[in-house]
């Protein structure tokens, strides 16, 4: 398998213009302050305060490599840096053409295009940028990392396209491995096929299918006998949220109080999504689902979802975290915890987990979706660890956006009227700061003694 | 020769536990179930039984850690009644087509409603129907041998099917007994090596997908399914012989010798005959000591095995006799009547010559059945012989 | 006889992106890679600068021989194909042999086409698309003082330049009335004219061929108007052809090339062909054209490797436009899409191809300066740039018309600063 490389990462929301990083790069490669010859530049969009990055981003297939004559541009195999070599090129400029983030340029002092190398490791422009919008970051570590690892669910199988769950299930699983037991209780996982039909299985863990009912009960009586008998097996469920906060909730919590060594997985696509698009208790207020109707009189769901993430850290679990997939890493960092807690206690991950077919969204808006959910403190960030005792929030909002950004671009919310708007902003502002009570910052001692 | 006790029939069902060596066991307490429970949790407590306890939330958790735990190879022992053999009914119904060999005490009660926590096998009886083994206990000893028989059958390749060992709430949970404690030396050499999982395992040395979904319209489903219930059925059908085998095999070793499936009492030269299932058995079989006394020609026959049902056995008994009467302790709504009653009528179908059977009900809600009442089940089924036939079913404790 | 999984034919661009593309996906399927060539693979867009020594012919192979055994690949060099056999699944060599493929590409590029000229074929002259050409013309230049150049497209104009650089007294001959017809309009053009002239380069424009005859050593050269030119050397660049004369029995579909969708599918099953060979559809319609550039070349190899080995990744081929950098006498242009159909001139002249009456351009066109930038829309969306001189990005401008980015309340700012507003439209793209 391939390898994924550093990169400089850019977070446009933190750039302030101040062109630091030209200076640097300049100077660094010239030792003069000519922004000609740097090899980043910063576009200021003249009307919005949006800044645009023009840099080499050191890509994996990059097309500037293909498309020299010269063989002067390659990409090395060991640095991921696209290396440029100038006794090689001739000039041609093919490769501006090729690339569309102008990460190559012609610099025409020198009469001759140039590009970033990233500083043998040590960017000088990173290290330029008082507000960090730019990151040296090593891309795709989850890739460098687990990439080698097993798929070990096998190709193709049945969901719906832009499937979230899907995702969830590839990743989860690598993850944790094959030395696992994988309860999928009915819902849209055993739908796509994880169990399998009429004899065919489509995981190569043992898997099954619970009840809805009683998935922590049957992985902890799984896990119980493998503890009896001195072998180390992982328990996972990967279970919505009827099987988790609904129908499933006692046997969850009971596991929970128990201390049951397991990761329980729920992922949460807001109603009962394989039956047809359902209502559950965690679906949020005003959204319309098949059994919560827009009409005359009805405009969707009319009480808040059930927050089960917090519910869980009230049964003191060894740990509890919410996660989201266009936060990857944050996502692996709270698998690698769950992983060393499970050995202890419960694990609990909430995954929030957009749904097109039942939200009526482009299924290409998936990752988008999921993160304006976040980035609108709908959908917060966190864990918590059992030995801390607290809430700690994995991925701070600056500023978060305003629901409605989040809300207008899902189908099942656009009946919304301008006081569901409102509410919903109040009761998202509302839960935060609960939430917030949770965490170090806040005054009260910890969790432990409120649980 | 094993150790005597002086018990009731909830902790003869313990020391049957105990005997057996399950892995796990897990409880909830009900009444009159809740001092099998406590039992269970003291033994577990004072090591004498050497299995996981688990103490979950409920009876849909119990039965769904102990299939969780069978399924990764444990033996496994609960106990339950009423409300919540209701309340765990949904495990409950899958655990017989996931061919796991659980072994279940039901500490039989009537159902609610009206609210009532005394003894009646309606609990049971209304689970007749779910491919579970359901085997009827008369005495202390008898729950105690049954518990442990009940593993060997549940485990024999032949069967791989659950097992209920029933026992009537109140008379055998509460009535104290002596019965012999047999060594624990002798039930190992009779169980041999554990068998709970060489055919569905949640196992990553042998990863399979347990369950997966079956059947639908067309293509290789719908015959899948029907092999799926074909074979739970052949599953069945094994297990008529299997529970003979190991109950003759427990007479040579324990010296204690129990009809595997129907009990004939005093039947060889009877006109007539009673049928009997559980606990009543007794005061049934005193009754017919009596009436025999008086000269009356009666014999009883007694249900064991009702689950599989014991056709053949139950004909061959039926054929000697010219009238039955037919005791239930529970109701078969439907039908007007009880449920052995109902099944025993399909029995008689099989018959050269029809004969007269009268349906009795008794015993519900923790009424006792007396010998009283048992000279009026003789008394009723003899007049059938002069074509005296009731044309409904008799209440027994409706005038008490 | 012999087989592989994948038969490659052709080892330049196209054959190459289309090997990395099978072998990112399938490391273990056996693949050949034919060329005619007698050398390790190179790009013909070089061989300007092998002529004018900018280039060491030892260093501008592409892969070397560890890369192709790296890559597991059968490489045969100097075999050329002579037969298709699509129903036998196999291919005839010139050495006799054949070969047979489950999957085969044909990226047989394009061939010099020589104009009808009295003589031309008996007289010595020369064509520029291989290293051996390349060779050929660079030994016959020395003591060399002057040489003629036919045709004024990119090939004949790079040629043209590296032979100026070198000392070299050169004149060229182009029919049509201006230079790089293809790719820039008049006022483009005229910039262009104006750098070569000044280095000495004499320009017949609007000018052919008639003759050409040997007299004292050297060649002359009748022209239509009946002007005659002396030159020591004659370069012919007048256009190429693609090179499918191997395909007369094959049962593929041709019209000037091969044709293909877009997968790069051919007509027959398990053949597919991409770059210089092929007539692929294009992007502002779907009519199938020859479009003959590298860019296009390595994206149509690389979408014909991902079909054949099943990638899923694949997304189909968006169509060809027409684009090229330009870099001449310290000057850099380029071009991109349709910048000849708009219909004004600097003059307000009507251009010469008035195809679409729709678009709308804006043009900042500074001749005393040397600079020149043109931006062609239609509907909002950017669908063709042209740039001499300016800080414009080639590659952001491409991908602005290649996503048809629909511009709406941005395109004033787009028009005014065209550089920022294409950076940043990138960065909100990439994310
Ligand atoms: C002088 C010059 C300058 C150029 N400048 C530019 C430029 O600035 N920008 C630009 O975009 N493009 C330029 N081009 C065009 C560019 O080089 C081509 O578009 C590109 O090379 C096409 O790649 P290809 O893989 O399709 O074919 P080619 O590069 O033509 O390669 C064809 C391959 O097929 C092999 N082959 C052909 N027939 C057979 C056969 N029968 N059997 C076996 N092998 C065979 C050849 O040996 C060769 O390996 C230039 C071309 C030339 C000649």
């Amino acid at each position: 398998m391939g390898k994924g490389y550093p990169t400089i990462a850019f977070y446009p929301e933190k750039c302030n213009g101040c062109n630091d990083c030209v200076e640097a790069c300049a100077q660094i490669k010239t030792e003069t302050s000519e922004p000609v010859h740097s090899r980043i530049s910063v576009a200021k969009d003249p009307d919005d305060e949006f800044y645009g990055l023009s840099l080499c981003r050191q890509c994996g297939d990059p097309r500037c490599v293909m498309d020299c004559p010269a063989r002067a541009l390659t990409k090395n195999e060991d640095t991921g840096v696209v290396h440029w070599d100038e006794t090689k090129c001739v000039n041609c400029q093919i490769c501006t053409l090729a690339c569309p983030y102008a990460g190559i340029t012609y610099n025409r002092i020198t009469d001759q295009v140039m590009k970033c190398d990233l500083c043998n490791g040590d960017p000088a422009c990173v290290k330029a940028c008082a507000p960090m919008a730019l990151e040296y970051k090593i891309g795709a570590e989850i890739y460098n990392t687990w990439g080698d690892l097993e798929d070990l669910f096998v190709p193709g199988v049945g969901a719906c396209l832009g499937c979230n769950s899907e995702l969830i299930m590839r990743h989860t699983l690598r993850r944790i491995g094959p030395n696992t037991v994988v309860a999928t209780p009915p819902g849209c996982i055993p739908g796509v096929g994880s169990v399998g039909v009429n004899g065919i299985t489509s995981t190569k863990t043992p898997v099954f299918h619970p009840l809805l009912t009683n998935t922590a009960s049957m992985l902890a009586g799984v896990k119980r006998y493998y503890n009896r008998i001195g072998r180390d097996v992982t328990m996972l469920a990967l279970a919505g949220d009827g099987g988790a906060a609904d129908v499933g909730f006692q046997s969850l919590s009971g596991a929970a109080e128990r201390g049951e060594q397991m990761i329980f997985v729920c992922v949460d696509n807001e109603g009962y999504m394989n039956t047809g698009v359902q209502r559950s208790s965690t679906t949020p207020y005003g959204a319309w689902t098949t059994t919560t109707p827009v009409g005359e009189a009805l405009q969707g769901k009319t009480r808040d979802a059930k927050p089960l993430p917090l519910l869980m850290v009230l049964h003191s679990c060894e740990y509890v975290a919410t996660a989201a997939l266009p936060f990857m890493e944050d996502f692996y960092m709270k698998l690698d915890k769950a992983i060393e807690a499970s050995k202890r206690g419960m694990a609990f991950i909430h995954i929030f987990s957009p749904c097109p077919t039942g939200w009526r969204f482009d299924p290409s808006q998936l990752i988008e979706v999921a993160r304006k959910g976040v980035e609108t403190n709908m959908v917060p960030l966190w864990e918590y660890e059992n030995d801390l005792g607290r809430i700690n929030i994995t991925h701070v909002v600056n500023e978060p956006l305003p629901v409605v950004t989040y809300l207008k671009s899902i189908g099942k919310y656009r009946h919304l009227s301008d006081e569901q708007l409102v509410y919903i902003q109040r009761k998202t502002d509302e839960r935060f700061e609960l939430l917030k009570k949770f965490t170090k910052e806040s005054k009260l001692e910890g969790l432990s003694d409120a649980a | 020769m094993g150790k005597i006790l002086v018990c009731d029939g909830n902790e003869a069902a313990a020391w049957g536990v105990a005997r057996s060596k399950p892995d796990m066991v897990a409880v909830f307490p009900i009444t009159p179930q809740s001092s099998l429970a406590e039992y269970i949790s003291q033994f577990v407590a004072d090591g004498v039984i050497k299995a996981d306890l688990m103490d979950v939330e409920g009876e849909h958790s119990v039965l769904s850690v102990l299939q969780g735990a069978c399924l990764a190879g444990a033996r496994t022992y609960t106990a339950s009644c009423g409300q919540g053999l209701a309340f765990m009914f949904e495990p409950y119904f899958r655990s017989a087509p996931l061919r796991l060999p659980l072994v279940m005490s039901i500490v039989t009660r009537d159902g609610i409603t009206p609210q009532s926590v005394w003894g009646g096998q309606q609990d049971a009886m209304t689970v007749r129907e779910t491919g579970w083994i359901h085997m009827y206990c008369e005495t202390c000893q008898e729950i105690l041998d049954t518990v442990i028989m009940a593993y060997r059958i549940a485990e024999n390749r032949d069967v791989m099917l659950p097992v209920n060992v029933n026992h009537d709430g109140n008379y055998l949970s509460y009535g104290v007994e002596k019965v012999e404690l047999p060594e624990e030396e002798e039930v190992d050499a009779f169980m041999g090596e554990k068998n709970t999982n060489w055919h569905v395992a949640l196992d990553p040395d042998r990863p399979m997908g347990v369950d997966p979904l079956t059947g639908g319209a067309g293509g290789v489903g719908p015959s899948l399914f029907v092999s799926y219930r074909k074979g739970h059925c052949k599953g069945m059908q094994n297990a008529l012989r299997v529970i003979t085998e190991v109950h003759e095999e427990w007479g040579e070793r324990f010296g204690r010798y129990y009809a595997p499936l129907v009990e004939e009492y005093r039947l060889d030269d009877a006109d007539y005959a009673i049928v009997t299932i559980g606990s009543m058995s007794g005061a049934g079989k005193d009754a017919v000591d009596a009436a025999r006394e008086e000269g009356e020609k009666v014999g009883l026959i007694k249900i064991k095995t009702f689950r599989p049902f014991p056709l053949q056995a139950l004909r061959d008994a039926l054929a000697k006799v010219k009238a039955v009467g037919v005791v239930d302790r529970s109701v078969s709504f439907a039908w007007n009547s009880g449920p052995v009653y109902q099944e025993l009528l399909s029995a008689l179908y099989f018959l050269d010559n029809r004969i007269p059977a009268v349906s009795f009900i008794g015993g519900l809600a923790g009424a006792d059945i007396t010998i009283d009442h048992f000279k009026r089940v003789i008394d009723t089924t003899a007049r059938t012989l002069q074509g005296e036939v009731p044309s409904e079913c008799i209440w027994l404790n409706e005038n008490d | 006889m012999p087989s592989a999984k994948y038969l490659i034919i052709g080892s330049s661009h196209a054959g190459l992106c289309a090997l990395d593309a099978i072998r990112l996906q399938d490391t273990e399927g056996s693949v050949t890679l034919i060329t005619r060539d007698e050398s390790l693979p190179y790009s013909p867009t070089i061989l300007p600068y092998v002529v004018s020594g900018d280039a060491d012919p030892e260093k501008i192979f592409l892969r070397d021989q560890k890369a192709m055994d790296h890559l597991n690949v059968t490489f045969l060099k100097g075999e050329t194909v002579t037969t298709v056999d699509t129903k036998a699944h196999s291919v005839r060599l010139s050495s006799g042999e054949s070969l047979s493929y489950e999957k085969l590409l044909l990226a047989t590029g394009a061939t010099p086409v020589l104009p009808p000229v009295t003589g031309l074929e008996d007289e010595p002259h020369h064509v520029l698309r291989t290293l051996d050409d390349a060779m050929k013309l660079r030994t016959a230049l020395e003591n060399k003082h002057t040489a003629l150049v036919v045709g004024a497209g990119l090939i004949g104009m790079h040629a043209a330049e590296n032979l100026a650089k070198i000392g070299v007294d050169v004149t060229i001959v182009e029919a049509l009335p201006h230079v790089l017809p293809d790719y820039f309009d008049e006022d483009g053009a005229s910039l262009i004219q104006q750098a070569f002239s000044d280095k000495g380069i004499k320009m017949h424009l609007g000018c052919t061929m008639k003759q050409v005859a040997r007299s004292n050593g050297a060649q002359l050269v009748t022209l239509n108007s009946g002007e005659t030119i002396s030159s020591d050397l004659v370069l012919v660049a007048t256009g190429v052809r693609p090179s499918i004369d191997y395909l007369s029995e094959a049962d593929i579909e041709v019209d000037q090339g091969i044709l293909v969708d877009d997968r790069m599918r051919t007509s027959a099953d398990g053949v597919w062909a991409a770059g210089d060979v092929v007539q692929a559809p294009g992007f502002f319609d779907s009519e199938k054209r020859l479009n003959g550039t590298l860019p296009d070349a390595s994206e149509q190899g690389r979408i014909a490797g991902m079909d054949m080995v099943g990638d899923s990744a694949l997304k189909p081929y968006k169509g060809g436009i027409g684009m090229n950098t330009y870099k001449f006498f310290g000057h850099r242009a380029f071009s991109i899409g349709l910048i000849k159909e708009a219909n004004t001139g600097s003059d307000g002249r009507e251009e010469d191809r008035v195809s679409a009456p729709d678009l709308e351009e804006d043009r900042v066109f500074s001749p005393a300066s040397q600079r020149y930038q043109k931006l062609v829309f239609q509907d909002d969306r950017l669908v063709g740039a042209l740039s001499i001189n300016t800080d414009l990005d080639p590659g952001v401008m491409f991908e602005v018309i290649r996503r048809r980015i629909d511009l709406k309340d941005m395109k004033a700012q787009f028009v005014d600063h065209p550089q920022e507003t294409g950076r940043i439209l990138m960065t909100k793209v990439w994310r």
